[in-house]
């Protein structure tokens, strides 16, 4: 076996399991199991054909679902210092076209097969140290490439496995798919760490039953998943019976807003575990993290916790002055474990902004995140919702985020998306598709008078659509507003 | 179907696409409990206008008239009245 030592840290480390506990199980797929000289073995077959096929350094497309093999093939990846471009399985093709286009990425690999596409580009578009090139989730038009360098990654995975003592054999769940940043911690630290990795099938990532059985067989230590993942364990969890989970030592949950009866049935569920509510974006990483008090009953929104070592942040203004005190703008962050900023250098200036040091040194690169976030007296801060879901419905300003936390809060919701249509006679009408548990009998009269009882007048949606089944995600996992809007405004025209 | 068959039709159809007309109380403060909003109101009196063939004054125009279905209901029943005996 060949090893450079060269491009990543955290490639090698994963690696030299094999070396060390060749027959410990590295990851667990629909009941099989990969060891961890399995995976040395994979990735040098598709070392052996990258290096046959792709030059050194060009960046590779991995369009495979997630399995054993994909792993081993971003490693391969990795451990040659290509970086690896994740895009979304879910993505149409024609835009990972324009992915691949704006990383300047000519390789796709999918099987065993390489594809070459005629490069339209002489430079490569994301910086030499690039480890993975992941994509944002593309609810506002074309998904970003995001290039992570290896210094980054390779600090994540030593923040993370310290912070949740992830080390040899500990079982980790993964939910998230791999062009996920939730991967950087579910996976990469996990093997780095030569714990074992359980993959979530996207085929059992809807399933409670599923999900639950996973966490049971394998005595689950570390969970790190959005809410969705957790409120279908925890319905399924109050059905099924069967004992709490004694083995969950973390759970984590991220990207979005934790419904309460979510939380609850966490609670209730895994007895021993820390719970930890993480804040993040693709571009920057994990940057915040609350721990829940558990002796305490939560009222949401639940704040957003201290930062991560290293991690500085701010918030600005709407005048774009920087706010010391309490107050709500912008949040920006800096973090060690952040992007170099978009492959397309366009996209990237509006987001990413360099403040220059006092000293002449290198300066600070600030992400934008595009989240509202309030900061009390106490300096605690708390996410208010995102700046781009701020809509007007007949003059009124209404956050659509905080309209969906507020639905979530409802115990028989599992999922809520909020968005306007056009109206003939309203102008834009406020609407939501909220998903409920499989059983519940909650009508759209129940809803309403939740959320009148929670909101101003002008904030309760004219149309509320209850479903059982779920809600459209984009690649990311985000509740896709833009396909609700597509799909609830013709019964709504009609019904106007 | 009787007035209030009909409102209550017109309601679910219009503003609570999920229920059935029987799951919509009579009584049910439409305002209060969110279910039809100020402009949802003024799109009801509308139809009602349109559909019992009435024509709803400014002085009738008091949300109480159109707080339930009840209400509307008894507003239908007053007004016709009041037509039918020229009043």
């Amino acid at each position: 076996m060949t090893r450079t030592g060269r491009h990543s840290e955290t490639a090698d480390s994963v690696l030299r399991w094999a070396d060390k506990t060749p027959e410990a199980p590295a990851l667990w797929w629909k009941g099989t199991t990969t060891s961890y000289r399995e995976l040395a073995d994979a990735t040098a077959d598709a070392r052996a054909r990258l290096d046959e096929h792709v030059p050194a350094g060009a960046t590779v497309a991995v369009l495979d679902d997630k399995s054993p093999g994909t792993v081993a093939t971003a490693l391969a990846c990795l451990a040659t210092g290509r970086p690896a471009l994740l895009p979304s399985p879910t993505l149409p093709p024609d835009q990972v076209t324009a992915v691949m286009a704006e990383a300047h990425c000519a390789y796709a690999l999918a099987g065993t097969a390489i594809t070459v596409t005629a490069p339209a580009h002489g430079g490569g578009a994301v910086p030499p140290g690039t480890a993975l090139v992941l994509t944002t989730s593309g609810s506002t038009g074309i998904p970003k490439a995001v290039p992570l360098p290896h210094r980054a990654v390779d600090a994540f995975t030593d923040w993370a496995a310290d912070a949740f003592g992830i080390a040899e054999s500990t079982p980790v769940l993964n939910y998230a798919p791999l062009n996920f940043d939730l991967c950087l911690l579910d996976v990469w630290t996990t093997l780095a760490h030569g714990g074992q990795v359980v993959l979530v099938d996207p085929s059992t990532a809807a399933s409670g039953r599923g999900l639950l059985r996973l966490l049971r067989t394998h005595r689950i230590e570390v969970v790190q998943a959005v809410p969705l993942c957790y409120a279908l364990v925890g319905a399924q969890a109050r059905v099924e019976g069967g004992g709490p989970l004694g083995s969950v030592r973390h759970a984590a949950f991220t990207g979005d807003v934790m419904p309460e009866q979510a939380l609850a049935d966490l609670a209730e569920l895994m007895p021993g575990a820390r719970l930890h509510n993480i804040y993040g974006c693709t571009e920057t990483n994990d940057s915040l993290i609350h721990e829940v008090d558990r002796s305490l009953t939560q009222s949401a929104p639940m704040p957003l916790g201290r930062p991560l070592p290293g991690v500085r942040l701010r918030l600005r203004d709407p005048d774009g002055r920087v706010l010391n005190g309490p107050g709500s703008g912008e949040l920006e962050v800096s973090t060690p474990f952040q992007s170099t900023g978009y492959a397309d250098p366009s996209r990237a200036a509006e987001k990413f902004v360099l403040e220059a040091a006092a000293d002449g040194g290198p300066g600070t690169w600030w992400f934008r995140t595009g989240d509202l976030v309030a900061r009390d007296t106490d300096g605690a801060l708390r996410l208010i919702g995102r700046l781009d879901h701020q809509v007007k419905i007949r003059g009124v300003a209404v956050n659509t985020g905080e309209v969906e936390q507020v639905l979530l809060e409802h115990p028989e919701v599992l999922e809520a998306g909020v968005t306007t249509v056009p109206d003939p006679v309203e102008g834009r009408r406020l609407i939501a598709v909220v998903r409920l548990e499989d059983c519940s009998t909650v009508t759209s009269l129940d809803l309403k008078r939740h959320c009148t009882a929670r909101l101003a007048r002008g904030w309760v949606p004219g149309l509320l659509m209850p479903v059982t089944e779920p809600l459209p995600r984009t690649g990311t996992g985000k509740v896709d507003r833009r396909m609700i809007a597509q799909t609830v405004a013709a019964p709504a025209a009609t019904a106007s | 179907m009787s007035n209030a068959d009909q409102i209550s039709e017109y309601i679910v159809r219009e503003f609570l696409p999920d229920l059935t007309p029987s799951q919509l109380p009579p009584d049910l403060d439409l305002l209060a409990d969110g279910a039809i909003d100020s402009l949802g109101v003024l799109k009801m009196i509308a139809w009602v206008e349109h559909h019992f063939r009435l024509a709803v004054g400014d002085t009738d125009l008091d949300p109480e008239n159109f707080r339930s279905v009840n209400a509307i209901d008894a507003y239908v029943a007053r007004s016709q009245s009041t037509a039918a005996t020229g009043g």
